[in-house]
């Protein structure tokens, strides 16, 4: 039942089970249908306060099936593949689909869209880290500890290490299959220091990568969290006010990669998008160049398909601050009688600017410097925003008072044009590769 | 009741466990020794189904089931989780996690294992398997017809269901097994409406640990209407000013407040870590005396009841401030222990992939002395929060949010103009202090709330009387 992923066979043989999978689920009377079969494990390190305090173990396989019966639609998915369960499972999917109401717009992609996956090597496979070693993660989870313990006032630290490896392999009734798979790693320290009364800051900081160099020196992350918490002390909130607004890398992608939402093919169509009739208009600064770069190499959402088999492209988002693209699988394609592009964003890269963070700070007289976020929520409606902030305040070109307790809000429409400045810094340990921006003239609430 | 054998329980039976099986994992897992262990055997089924642009065209099932084990050594865990339920698949898993102990571990004495009863709280027979998809589907269509009736300019109507049972077993290394059966479902429904070239969006959902029957003419009638009003105010809603303000929190919903502000910091883990900012507050006098606040893991059908927590703990009623004195914390077993205190049933887990921690079940605050009236006319300028999307809090530093999706505006004791879309910043312990007065209007809230803690979503619910909170910061503009 369960195959070796590790092993580039494992990949072919789970190929192999979506194909007879495929077989049973045209057998029972479904017209068309796509598989997927997946399987993963990984195993993850917790480290606190000198000691050990988690270990897990994880292995995972499920078979995911979309079906098309009749000119119905349905899709189901399961643990349970033994092949009698597997039997009935797809049984009763198939009635349960028979059920519904027929919608025309219910297909698979054309298969002309299947075609032209990139032959170049995406790197998303580090060896080292299917088995990684118990006693290096202990060793790196260790030293990670004492160095986010360097501090007389912490309370408590935490520190994680994740590797996992998984794959998958799709099929398609008309003709597409596909496999891929990948391995990752994350690692994460937590710190909590005490403050004055019973203020306990905490701050945390990561890394995450295909491959185990991607992460650079784990100490480092723990120093990063250590220094963020103890910079948190004695923070409180500043007063309401317009003012320049700097995001730091790691804050930007949240900020921005929520437009995604407002640029998928069922928001438009549903007309919940407050971009729905932007498309080759400028919404942005000049400065704003986001592409969606699917073929980056050792990327976290690398892929040479999309999740429908449709072969990826690298794709400009927004070009100089024009609009170039919505994100529209196959369905709400139909539905609006466009071409379909891809279902959704893979990594996002900025074009960089030639100033770094400290560089950038120094050119602002007056500003807020936001580090983080503290809950909110966006409206892809409208495009209205409002999100706790957490961060310093910046006064004559220097990072000052750090701040919390504060908001900012807005409406996205606004904030994009008033981007004045972009990094040349971008987070190298998301799919979001978002550099440092700054924005003019921005609305902060506070005391 | 003298402990029964697993024979008699048909789940242990159908997963094809009996006393001799159960036993001999519990032995792999402790065989290191152990404080103790525990399986947790899950199968889950779920249906959900769509309906957009008046056509229910989608549909999807998904069945989830595997034994996550535990093996717990003072305040270390060892976990692995197997998807199949074969005696070789489970005692490798057991294995695993039993390699956190070392040498030096107390040994675990066996226990003879027999099947415990517990209170239920809510309907545990196979309630969804029995429901033909047929039978919902009319659910659906009518949500989407009454909303369009109810405002022409409404344009279009997303409904999602979503229904499931849950069935778990528990076996504990002290001999204690527990099975239950938690059914849940769920409707939501987006609507969107265009009025002079403007449109808006606004949500809805009422959720159950409940049947069918719980869908009634008169619920979804009401869940439509108030979604249908609430996004047609927007239209005349703006953005409040921003900074520091009074904040009314309506009855119902706002129950987010105390989940994010005391709720989150009084689960025992962050305590025993020393991590919350209520670590040492025990005792003391946290907010106003008026102020009682409970969590509840055993009011019937609530989203978040359960009959026994994920751990194997009978579920209750504990209270977490009383007449404003910070009472209890929620433990676990593992905080339990180290406090010296029973667990307070609220160990939860989001499923056997998880391994289990202090959550809560249904929070909320028990009635004040003031009217609802009193409460507006005592603020000068100020806002009611009246429904939210989501909150959050950083559980040591005590700063708390949540996003206001409705309110009102206050002026001069008089509800003025509609607002929207704000996010709002608090610290707990402050906001406590910060009540100034509470309502005797105190209800629960219907819609589907997930809590969600270290990657964790647990089903939860939440309500509390209409409550005026000094000042917190509202999100807002000062337009030049």
């Amino acid at each position: 039942m369960t195959t070796d992923v590790a092993t580039a066979g494992g990949t072919e043989l789970l190929l192999d089970e979506a194909r007879r999978a495929l077989e049973i689920a045209k057998r029972l009377g479904a017209d068309d249908a796509a598989i997927r079969v997946a399987e993963g494990r990984s195993t993850e390190f917790v480290y606190r306060d000198a000691a050990l305090e988690k270990v897990q173990d994880s292995a995972t396989k499920v078979l995911g099936v979309s079906l098309y019966v009749d000119g119905r639609y349905s899709n189901h998915q399961s643990n349970d593949l033994r092949p009698e369960s597997l039997e009935s499972f797809l049984t009763d999917a198939i009635a349960l689909t028979r059920a519904l109401e027929p919608d025309p717009h219910r297909k698979l992609p054309d298969p002309a869209l299947y075609e032209g996956r990139t032959e170049e090597d995406l790197d998303l496979w580090d060896p080292t880290l299917v088995d990684l070693d118990r006693d290096t993660a202990l060793e790196w989870l260790s030293a990670m500890d004492k160095a986010a313990h360097e501090d007389e006032t912490v309370i408590s630290s935490a520190s994680q290490l994740a590797v996992s490896h998984s794959a998958m392999a799709r099929v398609s009734s008309n003709g597409f299959e596909g496999t891929r798979r990948g391995t990752s790693i994350t690692a994460f320290t937590e710190v909590t220091v005490q403050d004055e009364g019973d203020k306990r800051p905490e701050a945390y900081a990561w890394a995450a990568g295909r491959h185990a160099s991607d992460l650079g020196d784990p100490v480092d992350i723990a120093r990063r969290a250590l220094r963020r918490a103890v910079s948190r002390k004695g923070s409180r909130k500043g007063p309401s006010t317009r003012t320049k607004m700097v995001l730091h890398r790691e804050a930007g992608g949240p900020l921005i990669g929520r437009i995604c939402g407002a640029l998928s093919g069922g928001a438009i169509q549903q007309e919940r998008s407050f971009l729905q009739d932007h498309l080759d208009k400028q919404i942005a600064s000049p400065l704003l160049t986001i592409t969606d770069e699917p073929w980056l190499t050792g990327g976290l959402a690398s892929r040479d398909f999309d999740n429908e088999g449709i072969a990826t492209k690298p794709r400009a988002v927004i070009e100089n601050g024009v609009l170039k693209t919505f994100f529209v699988g196959t369905y709400y394609a139909n539905k609006l009688g466009w071409d379909p592009t891809t279902g959704g964003p893979s990594n996002l890269v900025y074009a960089l600017g030639d100033k770094d963070e400290d560089q950038l700070i120094a050119d602002i007289d007056e500003g807020i410097f936001v580090t983080g976020w503290a809950g909110g929520n966006a409206d892809m409606t409208t495009g209205d925003f409002s999100f706790g902030i957490r961060g310093f305040r910046i006064q004559d070109g220097k990072i000052t008072d750090p701040v919390s307790e504060m908001n900012v809000t807005g409406a996205y429409l606004d904030l994009l044009p008033r981007l004045s400045a972009v990094g040349n810094d971008p987070f190298p340990w998301s799919s979001m590769r978002t550099p440092t921006l700054v924005f003019d003239d921005v609305q902060f609430s506070g005391s | 009741m003298p402990p029964t054998s697993l024979a008699t329980e048909p789940f242990a039976s159908w997963l094809g466990l009996d006393d001799v099986l159960i036993q001999s994992v519990l032995s792999e897992a402790t065989s290191r020794g152990a404080d103790f262990a525990d399986l947790y055997f899950e199968h889950s089924r779920s249906t959900s189904i769509s309906l957009e642009d008046g056509i229910i065209s989608s549909a999807a099932t998904s069945v989830d089931q595997g034994v996550g084990i535990r093996v717990v050594v003072g305040e270390q865990t060892g976990y692995a989780y197997s998807e199949s339920l074969t005696l070789d698949a489970m005692r490798q898993a057991a294995r695993t996690a039993a390699a956190i102990a070392t040498g030096s571990t107390p040994k675990v004495k066996p226990q003879a294992i027999g099947l415990k009863s517990h209170p239920d709280y809510y309907e545990t027979g196979p309630i969804w398997e029995r429901v033909a998809v047929e039978e919902k589907l009319p659910l659906l269509s009518k949500v989407e017809t009454l909303c369009k009736q109810l405002d022409p300019a409404v344009q279009k109507v997303s409904v999602s269901w979503v229904d499931g049972d849950e069935r778990v077993l528990i076996a504990t290394s002290e001999g204690a097994v527990y099975s239950d059966r938690r059914p849940m479902a769920g409707l939501r429904l987006g609507v969107t409406a265009v009025k002079d070239g403007e449109r808006q969006t606004n949500h809805g959902s009422l959720y159950r640990r409940a049947g069918i029957e719980h869908f009634t003419d008169e619920r979804l009638t009401k869940l439509c209407k108030e979604t249908v009003e609430r996004t047609m105010v927007l239209f005349e809603s703006r953005m409040p000013p921003a900074g520091e303000m009074p904040v009314i929190l309506a009855a119902g919903a706002s129950g987010i407040l105390l989940h994010e502000a005391i709720g989150h910091g009084l689960e025992a883990d962050f305590n025993r870590k020393g991590i919350s900012i209520y670590a040492d507050m025990i005792g003391r006098k946290v907010a106003p005396e008026f102020v009682t606040v409970v969590d509840d893991g055993t009011i019937d059908e609530e989203r978040g009841a359960v009959n026994v927590d994920d751990e194997g703990s009978p579920t209750e009623r504990t209270t977490l401030i009383e007449n404003g004195v910070l009472k209890s914390f929620m433990h676990d077993k593992i905080s339990a222990k180290q406090y010296g205190v029973a667990p307070t049933g609220s160990g939860r887990r989001e499923s056997f992939r998880h391994t289990p921690m202090p959550r809560m079940r249904c929070t909320f605050m028990e009635d004040g002395p003031h009217t609802y009236d009193e409460i507006v006319a005592a603020v000068d300028h100020g806002i009611v929060a009246e429904t939210f999307l989501n909150g959050q809090v950083q559980i040591g530093a005590g700063d708390f949010t949540f996003f206001v999706k409705n309110g009102w505006l206050i002026e001069n004791g008089k509800i003025t103009a509609p607002i929207r879309n704000v996010n709002i910043i608090g610290n707990g312990p402050e906001a406590l202090r910060d009540i100034v007065m509470a309502a005797d209007d105190a209800k629960l809230d219907t819609g589907g709330w997930t809590c969600g803690k270290e990657g964790q979503g647990v089903p939860v619910s939440q309500g509390q009387p209409s409550v005026l909170v000094k000042k917190l910061v509202v999100g807002g503009e000062d337009r030049a």
